[in-house]
């Protein structure tokens, strides 16, 4: 199971790349305040690309430059499970 | 268990799936609404049931199938809420990167 999601973020790849590589930067916006994650960084193709395994599953970052800055790609992979059910159930009294 | 959006992506096992949410019914049956064989719908069966689309029993000497539409449901939660987080991780990032603009 894929999910994509893309971005433009006004400002310069080289920046973008920093605070997805840099541990202290990836601190600030990986994980919401107080919450804790292993996360590895398992492949860089430095300004373009950066592949990470944490517990929920893979995800692959591409950057691109772009005229009013950097587009972002995310794509995580994974295997919806049963903690996706609790999740359904949130989604049900969303809906009702 | 295999992908259930790879499943669905046949218009056959569609037609089953969909076939199936309205009643039970056997292979045979269902090739009769078809135009395919019926070892094709049981081929298609086969792959649906792996991906946890499709649940079976026996009445006698026949085999009655249904459709169980938890998997679908699991997977379109888990699409909903992974990309609702990478939402909000995508809007921290932007902040994080547009705080540093002079």
């Amino acid at each position: 199971m894929e999910v994509t999601r893309e971005v433009v973020l006004d400002a310069p790849v080289e920046e973008v790349w920093s605070a997805l590589t840099d541990p202290d930067q990836l601190e600030e916006w990986f994980t919401e305040d107080g919450e804790e994650r292993e996360l590895a960084i398992v492949e860089v193709e430095p300004g373009r690309r950066v592949a990470y395994t944490w517990d929920d599953g893979n995800v692959a970052i591409e950057l691109e430059e772009v005229e009013t800055g950097t587009r972002v790609v995310v794509t995580e992979t994974g295997e919806p499970g049963w903690n996706a059910v609790f999740a359904l159930r949130s989604l049900a009294y969303a809906y009702a | 268990m295999n992908d259930v959006f790879e499943a669905l992506g046949d218009p056959t096992r569609r037609h089953i799936v969909e076939s199936l949410s309205r009643h039970e019914a056997s292979a045979t049956q269902l090739a009769s609404e078809l135009p395919v064989t019926r070892q094709a719908v049981s081929k298609h069966l086969t792959a649906l049931r792996e991906a946890g689309l499709v649940e079976s029993r026996k009445q006698g000497r026949e085999t009655l199938y249904r459709v169980n539409t938890e998997p679908l449901d699991v997977a379109a939660a888990w699409i909903v809420r992974v990309g609702g987080e990478w939402d909000a991780r995508l809007e921290r990032l932007r902040g994080l990167v547009s705080s540093r603009r002079g």
